[in-house]
């Protein structure tokens, strides 16, 4: 099963309330905002409408809020070392 | 305000519109790279679907209509038709919402 990564790069603000219906059936709410939805011909043309404002990629299963949240979080630059057992 | 060294603007009512006629290098430059954002967008699709082996109209309209970013001739790119200007052609700068609508083909001849 493979899915759309589709994430709103520029937001719809002032387009056609067209095309602001399609990003909000996306669930597109506002910049940024990444949805994993499966590759249908639906999606396909709902991708279609709103082709200038999203980047899309194709990817094996769709990840979860907190997947997603971990992806964004920077590297700490340090780990934390644990005492050895004796 | 008054004497020799005057802004000459204010002088012609007040309005006054600063949008130069023709796009800058990196205005021109940003314009190329969303052009190819939006070919990658299809190209993506596209592909996804092929997989699957579904064809969408949506899609084969596009490939089948619209030129990408490499095959566009630079005058498509960066002006768009205009009956009332001369010469038939204005800054794409011009259209409304221009960076984030296609606008790619224009009338033959033009």
């Amino acid at each position: 099963m493979s899915y759309f990564r589709i994430t709103l790069m520029r937001s719809g603000i002032g387009l056609p309330k067209r095309t602001q219906g399609v990003l909000k059936a996306l669930g597109l709410r506002q910049r940024m905002k990444t949805v994993f939805y499966p590759v249908t011909p639906e999606v396909a043309g709902q991708i279609m409408k709103v082709k200038e404002l999203v980047a899309v990629r194709e990817v094996d299963r769709a990840l979860t809020k907190h997947e997603l949240k971990a992806e964004r979080k920077p590297d700490p630059g340090f780990y934390m070392e644990r005492a050895a057992r004796r | 305000m008054f004497g020799a060294f005057r802004p000459t603007n204010s002088l012609g009512g007040g309005l006054l519109w600063k949008i130069p006629w023709r796009l800058s290098k990196f205005q021109k430059a940003r314009q190329r790279k969303r052009l190819r954002a939006v070919d990658t967008v299809v190209a993506v699709v596209d592909q996804a679907l092929a997989k699957k082996s579904i064809t969408t109209k949506a899609v084969e309209r596009w490939k089948e209509e619209m030129p990408i970013e490499q095959e566009m001739v630079p005058k498509d790119k960066y002006t768009i038709f205009d009956r009332k200007e001369k010469k038939y052609r204005k800054g794409i700068h011009k259209l409304p919402k221009w960076t984030r609508v296609s606008q790619r083909v224009n009338p033959p001849g033009y």
